[in-house]
C-alpha cells in the first residue's frame, strides 16, 4: 500500500516538472518570462518528490542508492535541487530552463520504466561515506546540467531560431565565462567525490583505488573536465567550442553515472 | 632554457593529459594493464609541471594554484611509493584458530616489510545472515588477539570493518565454508591433526569435496561433505550453520568409505589410519596493507582545498556578468 502512495506521489512530483518544464520551452518559443510560474512549479515538483524519496525511505530503511530506480529517482530530485538554487541566483540565463528540463524528462521517462521493487543495502554501504561520496557527485553532476544548459544557449544561438529566441540574455563570452566557472565547481566536486570513493572503497574493500568500470570511468571524465579547463586557458577557444566541450563532459558523466551499471559485475556498480 | 620552455609549455599538458585519457580508454576497454600508461603519463607530468614551477613565474605568483599543483605531484609519488610497498592477499582461518601468517594467495610490492607474522589473531566464528535469493547481508566475525601492551582484545569485524593490527587490514568476505577435521595416524608414528577446508559455501554449494595427499600416502584422499536440502533457503531469511544431519565420504584410490560423526569415524589407509575429528568453519579475509593511503588522503584533501581557494579567489572577485 505504502509502496503505491510512494509511486502516486513521485508521479505527481514528475507532473509538476513536466508542467514546469513545458512551461519554460513555452515561455522561450512565445518570448514571455513566466519565471515565477516555471520556479513555484518546480519547487513543488522537488517538495513533493521528497516527500516521495522520504516515504520509500522509511518504508525500506534505507535511502535511494541500490537500484536504477532509486538511483534515477535521487538524481532527478539532485539535479532538480541544483537546477532550482541556478534558476532563482541566476535570473539573467533563465530561459535556459527550456534546454535543462527536456534532459531531466529523459531521466523522468526512464525512472516511469525499471522496476521500483524493493531492495536492500549491501553491507560496505553502511558508511557515512556513502552519503559523502554521493553528495559530491551529486553537486558536480548538477552544476554540469547547468554548464550544459548555458552551452545549449551558446550553440543554438549560431542558429536564426536560437539568436531570436535567446536575444535577451547576455552576449556568448558572458555565458561563456558562467559556463566555466559551473565546470570549475564541478571539477572541485568530482575530485572531492573521488576522494570521498577512495576513503569508502579503502574501508569497504581494503584498497582505495581499482580500476574497476566505475572508477576508470569516473576518472575518464575527471580528465575530460581537467582537459576542458586547460584547454580554456592555453587555448583561445571559442564560446562554442567551450559549449562542445562541456558537453562533452556531460555525456561522459552521465555514461558514468547511468551505463556503466549495465556493463559491469563488479562491487562497485554504482546501481546494483 | 629552450629544453626547459618547451617542457613548461601549457599545450604539452594539455598532450598529456589527452594521451592519458586515451591510454586510460585504451587500457579499459582492451583489458591491459593500467600500470604502464598510468606511470608513463604521471612522470609526464611530473617533469613538465616541474618545468612549469621554475620557468613561470606567473604559476608562483598564485599560491593556491601552487598548492594544488604541488599536491597532485606529491600524490602522483605517493601513489608510486605505495606501488613498491603494498600488499594484496586471502588468508583463510579455521573457527577457533589463528591466523599463522601464511596466505593462500597475494599480490605485493617490491619492498613489502613482510610484517604479518606478528599480526597474529584468532578466529573465534561468525555468523552471516542472507536475504532472499541468497543475497549475502552482513557478516559478523568475532575475533581476538593480544595488543602491544599484551592485553587480549577482541572485536567483531565484517565485510566493511577490518581489523587493524601492525598496518595490516583483514575484512571478512564472500568466501567462507566448512572444514573437515581429520586425525592422521601414520603407523608407529605421533599421530597429526589437520583440517581441509572445502571450497566456499554458498556459492559452490554442489562441490563440497577437496582431495589432498597425507604424508606417506602416494595418492591423494578425496572428501566430501553430504547433506540433505538446502542450508539457507533460496525464497525466505537464512543464516550461515552448519549442518545437523550430515555424512562424510571418503576416498583412495578405488575404495570408498561413508562416515556417520554418529558412529563410524575411522578409515583404514594402506600406511595408517585416517579419523575423522569433527566438523567446523573458516573464513576467507582479504588482507591489505599500504601506509601511505593516509598520506594520499591528506595530500588529496590540500589539493582539493587548495582548487577550490583558487577558484575563490579568481572568481569571487569579479561578477560573470557586471552589466
Amino acid at each position: 500500500m505504502e509502496a503505491l502512495v510512494e509511486l502516486r506521489v513521485l508521479w505527481a512530483a514528475v507532473v509538476a516538472y513536466v508542467l514546469a518544464g513545458s512551461i519554460a520551452i513555452i515561455g522561450v518559443l512565445l518570448k514571455k518570462r513566466p519565471e515565477r510560474s516555471v520556479l513555484g512549479l518546480m519547487l513543488v515538483g522537488l517538495l513533493v518528490h521528497t516527500a516521495s524519496i522520504a516515504i520509500r525511505w522509511e518504508r525500506l530503511g534505507h535511502g535511494p542508492f541500490v537500484s536504477m530506480f532509486e538511483i534515477l529517482s535521487s538524481n532527478v530530485w539532485s539535479l532538480m535541487l541544483v537546477f532550482v538554487i541556478a534558476y532563482w541566483r541566476l535570473p539573467a540565463v533563465r530561459p535556459m530552463a527550456a534546454l535543462v528540463m527536456p534532459i531531466l524528462f529523459i531521466m523522468m521517462g526512464w525512472l516511469m520504466t525499471v522496476s521500483p521493487g524493493e531492495t536492500r543495502l549491501p553491507a560496505t554501504y553502511h558508511t557515512v561515506w556513502l552519503f559523502i561520496h554521493i553528495g559530491f557527485a551529486k553537486i558536480f553532476m548538477g552544476a554540469t546540467l547547468v554548464a550544459v544548459g548555458i552551452s545549449g544557449v551558446i550553440l543554438l544561438r549560431s542558429t536564426v531560431f536560437g539568436r531570436e529566441k535567446f536575444q535577451r540574455l547576455p552576449g556568448n563570452e558572458r555565458l561563456d565565462e558562467l559556463s566555466f566557472r559551473c565546470m570549475a565547481i564541478g571539477f572541485v566536486f568530482e575530485s572531492l567525490m573521488l576522494i570521498a570513493g577512495a576513503i569508502w572503497a579503502q574501508d569497504a574493500w581494503g584498497r582505495y583505488w581499482n580500476w574497476d568500470p566505475l572508477e576508470t570511468w569516473s576518472f575518464i571524465t575527471w580528465l575530460l573536465v581537467a582537459i576542458s579547463l586547460h584547454a580554456r586557458l592555453t587555448f583561445q577557444i571559442s564560446p562554442r567550442q567551450g559549449a562542445w566541450m562541456i558537453i562533452a563532459v556531460f555525456i561522459a558523466a552521465f555514461l558514468t553515472f547511468f551505463g556503466v551499471p549495465f556493463i559491469t559485475q563488479s562491487a562497485h556498480q554504482g546501481a546494483v | 632554457m629552450t629544453t626547459l620552455l618547451r617542457l613548461a609549455s601549457l599545450r604539452l599538458t594539455l598532450a598529456i593529459f589527452v594521451v592519458f585519457l586515451l591510454g586510460i580508454l585504451l587500457a579499459h576497454l582492451a583489458g591491459l594493464s593500467f600500470s604502464p600508461i598510468v606511470t608513463a603519463c604521471c612522470f609526464l607530468w611530473a617533469l613538465n609541471l616541474i618545468a612549469v614551477l621554475f620557468s613561470h613565474g606567473n604559476f608562483r605568483r598564485q599560491p593556491a594554484l601552487l598548492v594544488f599543483h604541488l599536491a597532485l605531484l606529491v600524490i602522483v609519488i605517493l601513489v608510486a611509493a605505495g606501488r613498491l610497498i603494498y600488499l594484496n592477499g586471502q588468508a583463510e582461518v579455521l573457527e577457533g584458530q589463528a591466523f599463522s601468517g601464511r596466505l593462500v594467495n597475494f599480490e605485493s610490492g617490491r619492498f613489502h616489510p613482510w610484517s604479518l607474522k606478528e599480526a597474529s589473531f584468532v578466529n573465534h566464528g561468525f555468523q552471516v545472515r542472507y536475504a532472499p535469493g541468497l543475497q549475502r547481508l552482513e557478516t559478523r566475525n568475532r575475533v581476538s588477539w593480544t595488543d602491544e601492551q599484551g592485553v587480549d582484545q577482541t572485536a567483531v569485524i565484517g565485510d566493511d570493518k577490518p581489523l587493524l593490527l601492525k598496518g595490516y587490514r583483514f575484512y571478512t568476505t564472500w568466501n567462507k565454508g566448512f572444514a573437515l577435521i581429520f586425525e592422521w595416524q601414520p603407523k608407529g608414528q605421533t599421530p597429526l591433526l589437520g583440517s581441509v577446508n572445502l571450497p566456499g559455501y554458498p556459492g559452490n554449494a554442489l562441490k563440497q569435496a577437496q582431495q589432498w595427499k597425507l604424508p606417506g600416502l602416494p595418492e591423494p584422499v578425496w572428501a566430501m561433505l553430504q547433506f540433505e536440502g538446502d542450508l539457507i533457503p533460496q525464497d525466505q531469511e537464512g543464516e550461515f550453520r552448519l549442518p545437523d544431519d550430515y555424512q562424510v565420504v571418503v576416498r583412495y584410490g578405488e575404495r570408498r568409505w561413508e562416515l556417520n560423526p554418529a558412529d563410524s569415524k575411522v578409515v583404514d589407509l594402506p600406511g595408517g589410519q585416517l579419523r575423522y575429528v569433527g566438523l567446523t568453519t573458516w573464513m576467507g579475509y582479504l588482507v591489505t596493507w599500504d601506509a601511505t593511503v593516509p598520506w594520499l588522503l591528506l595530500a588529496s584533501t590540500i589539493a582539493v582545498l587548495a582548487l577550490s581557494g583558487h577558484f575563490w579567489q579568481k572568481y569571487w572577485r569579479r561578477p560573470w556578468n557586471p552589466d
